[in-house]
């Protein structure tokens, strides 16, 4: 007896491990290429193994002989004397499953409404900086106009302490010792799909304008981001921004590469 | 002083063909990390004064004293460079020094150790130090509990940390540490927060080493004048950890009400209430419009709620350790404000209000700049505790809704307020500053019932689900998702107005009634298939007897 040599514990087996690998092996992958994971959705779980198993059905139907040999099992199981006890324990066992899963998926559940949020959305061209006109596209960050940005990095770097800290956090990975308390959860800096996307205008909008800045699609009323040219002059923000991309190792993104007109 | 890029070339030319002795001093080990990452709390010298150190209570670390709180040397010892290196690699928790175990590499830690260590001349002058030895733990269980427990009292743990452990002690108010700063005792049930970590071998530690330059002292010496046994100590630690739930608490999106048949619990600490699911939601500083707050008492808030179709009750739970006001705090309100007050003081900035104008550029009413009208609270005045719940004035179809920092001028939010001493009240909010009446005292108003006990608040809100024909009042409706945000303060700690603690938004589920389909689909899917099996088997046993 090789059961290995039966298509109908091939089957099984295949089966098997597509559900190890779906649902156990796939959540790995990401972590191969340092990226953060989570687990595979069930219903995209339920999809694969449809998939799977509708191959298998192909395979074992695809001749004759090997479908007999497939039924084998099954049709003893239904009609074998001495398998009785298996025979009314799975009649048993099935239904039972069966009902389970269908109370699962009637049951009340419970979940937060979907947030769709634009995390970067589109600037305006223009905005007015404690009552100021201030024109967005094309603007460049006035402190490197001389060379150096040593004095604006350590200014900066001042402004941040004693500011932004407690939500973006000492290492500007969004995790400061307040972080926990928002949704959404405050910006990583150090996250290659922050900062070095953006122009230096945008972060400068994004910083005098704040949450209640943001258009609708950004979700306004849930950013705990200050509008800091409440509390910041314009002078401190650009020396902010300078320390942000400095201390992060990250060039801001050039007006060249976002195209005419923004990001 | 700015300079230009022509000056730019020869000095980086000059740096190229520096003598020696000026790389070298450039290349102390660690200095360079440290200025970068550390310096701005703990400062460039190290005296802990780092521009970011005013915002921060407790203080960051002044290196220049040698005093350490998490060591595993006696008492007034210098740390061991592996505790230095703990230190760094898991922070501090509860404080402001994040862990750096996923930024800096080994070398670069034994490197910042060294430097740590040479702002200090102790570690030259006195011999290296050793950690103490620890007896292996004893194995706990109620018994140990219960001794633990006697021992928590003669040793006057309770003194400080309290009778249940959260940190309200007689003497809590008036804790300092070496330099004179005001120092909370710990709450003991938040074991997440612990400065030197939340298990039972660091809790142990800490009890036989002590936090050096805290009022926390090291209890080995009962040990030495045989007043207590190292096993005895270990039950304290024992005790202590089991004051903390196994796990810190998870935060969840939904606060469901439960649905109740007949009467809700009638009152705050009716036993109806025990069945009911809790929900933990973190609240931290008021950091985002002046005057900022950056020191908050309450961390986090309990929630259960329950409905019975007609109305809603909450059951609000959190760790305070003052019923404010209260004059034995009075001390304290003023060194914390005498410390903390500083680090928001606009002078440096002082944005025309009028001009800011940020209204027209986004959809909420943007500079919530008129908050700064609100006054920071005095040294001399007594405040309140309070709780403040908002929703949105009516339940939203999509997924706007108001401000979550108390609502502004184009969609104010609807508001529940306590305070101690005071019975509720249902309000209109249009930002943190500016508050008015809502409805009135008719039947089905806001009814609340509160309790304070051991540096505990619990506190019941009740009302109807109807909005009563009230304009800008919420209907609460089964079946929705309902944003809901918390807002607490702490009077004694000089917590008042746009000073407190807040929280984002989350949402409040009031279940629906169970629908009889939910348990009809799944008994009619076992029958079914029950049915279809049987069929089966039958037909392929007469086939087989057919076959034979």
């Amino acid at each position: 007896m090789k059961p290995l040599r039966h298509p109908f514990w091939q089957a099984v087996a295949i089966l098997v491990i597509a559900y190890l690998l779906i649902a156990y092996g796939i959540p790995h992958l990401p972590q191969l290429v340092g990226m953060e994971s989570a687990p595979v959705p069930g219903s995209v779980v339920l999809q694969y193994m449809v998939t799977v198993l509708v191959g298998v059905l192909i395979w074992v139907s695809d001749s004759d002989e090997r479908w007999n040999r497939f039924l084998e099992p099954v049709r003893a199981t239904m009609v074998d004397g001495d398998k009785r006890w298996l025979r009314l324990g799975l009649l048993i066992a099935l239904p039972l499953l069966v009902g389970l899963l269908a109370f699962r998926q009637v049951r009340q559940t419970v979940a937060a409404p979907p947030s769709l949020r634009s995390i970067h959305p589109a600037p305006p061209s223009s905005i007015t900086f404690r009552g100021r006109p201030l024109n967005l596209a094309g603007l460049d960050n006035p402190l490197r106009a001389d060379g150096s940005v040593a004095e604006d990095y350590e200014e900066g770097k001042r402004v941040y302490y004693q500011n932004c800290l407690p939500c973006h956090g000492d290492g500007l990975d969004g995790r400061g010792h307040f972080a926990h308390g928002f949704t959404p959860a405050p910006l990583p800096f150090n996250d290659s799909g922050t900062i070095p996307q953006l122009t230096e205008s945008f972060v400068f909008w994004r910083i005098a304008k704040g949450g209640p800045g943001l258009p609708k699609e950004g979700a306004p009323w849930n950013s705990a981001m200050p509008v800091w040219e409440d509390i910041l002059t314009e002078e401190e923000i650009w020396a902010v921004i300078v320390f942000l991309y400095e201390q992060t190792g990250a060039t801001p993104r050039t007006w060249a590469e976002a195209g005419e007109g923004g990001e | 002083m700015r300079r230009s890029a022509s000056l730019a070339v020869p000095f980086l030319a000059a740096l190229l063909l520096a003598p020696a002795s000026l790389v070298a001093q450039d290349a102390v080990p660690g200095k360079a990390e440290y200025d970068r990452w550390c310096a701005g709390c703990h400062g460039v010298d190290g005296k802990g004064d780092g521009p970011g150190a005013t915002t921060m209570m407790p203080r960051p670390r002044d290196f220049t004293t040698g005093r350490y709180q998490i060591r595993s040397t006696p008492s007034g010892a210098l740390p061991t460079d592996e505790d230095l290196t703990r230190v760094i690699l898991d922070g501090m928790p509860g404080t402001a020094m994040p862990g750096w175990r996923d930024h800096f590499g080994e070398a670069e830690v034994r490197d910042l150790v060294a430097y740590l260590k040479s702002f200090s001349p102790f570690f030259e002058s006195q011999p290296a130090p050793e950690a103490m030895e620890m007896p292996s733990a004893p194995g706990a269980d109620e018994a140990a509990l219960a001794e633990g427990r006697e021992f928590y009292q003669k040793i006057e743990c309770n003194k400080c940390h309290g009778e249940a452990g959260r940190g309200d002690g007689p003497s809590a108010p008036t804790l300092e540490d070496d330099d004179d700063l005001p120092i909370r005792a710990a709450d003991l049930t938040e074991n997440w927060f612990f400065n030197g970590g939340g298990s039972v071998e660091e809790i142990h530690e800490r009890l036989v080493t002590g936090l050096n330059g805290t009022p926390m002292p090291s209890f080995q010496d009962l040990i030495a004048a045989e007043f207590m046994t190292e096993e005895q100590l270990w039950r304290v630690a024992q005790y202590v950890r089991s004051l903390a739930p196994e796990e810190p608490p998870v935060v969840r999106e939904v606060v469901r009400a439960g649905r109740v048949e007949g009467d809700l619990p009638a009152s705050v600490d009716d036993a109806g209430w025990d069945l009911a699911e809790r929900y933990y939601v973190p609240l931290v500083g008021q950091v985002i419009v002046r005057p900022r707050w950056f020191s908050p008492t309450v961390d986090g808030v309990w929630v259960q709620a329950l409905h019975n179709g007609s109305e809603l009750a909450l059951r609000l739970v959190w760790h305070d350790p003052s019923e404010s006001p209260d004059p034995q705090w009075d001390e304290w309100q003023s060194k914390v404000l005498a410390l903390m007050a500083p680090a928001d003081s606009p002078a440096d900035a002082s944005p025309d209000t009028a001009a800011a104008g940020a209204s027209e550029q986004g959809p909420l009413s943007g500079s919530q700049a008129d908050t700064t009208a609100v006054a920071a609270a005095s040294p001399g005045a007594s405040y309140p505790d309070a709780l403040a719940v908002q929703f949105p004035r009516s339940i939203p179809d999509g997924m706007e809704r108001p401000y979550f920092l108390m609502g502004d001028d184009r969609d104010p939010v609807y508001l529940w307020r306590w305070e101690s001493g005071q019975q509720a009240s249902e309000l209109l909010a249009r930002g943190l500053a500016r508050y008015e009446p809502l409805g009135g005292s008719q039947p089905g108003a806001l009814v609340a019932e509160a309790v304070f006990d051991q540096g505990e608040w619990r506190l019941m809100l009740r009302r109807t689900l109807d909005a009563g024909g009230i304009e800008d009042r919420l209907g609460f409706e089964p079946g929705r998702a309902i944003p809901m945000a918390l807002f607490a303060w702490d009077g004694s700690n000089g917590e008042t107005g746009a000073q407190g603690a807040i929280g984002s938004w989350y949402f409040l589920y009031l279940d629906q009634p169970t629908a009889s389909s939910v348990y009809v689909t799944p008994a009619l899917a076992t029958l079914l298939t029950a049915a279809l099996g049987v069929v089966l088997v039958r037909r392929a046993q007469r086939r087989a007897r057919n076959d034979a």
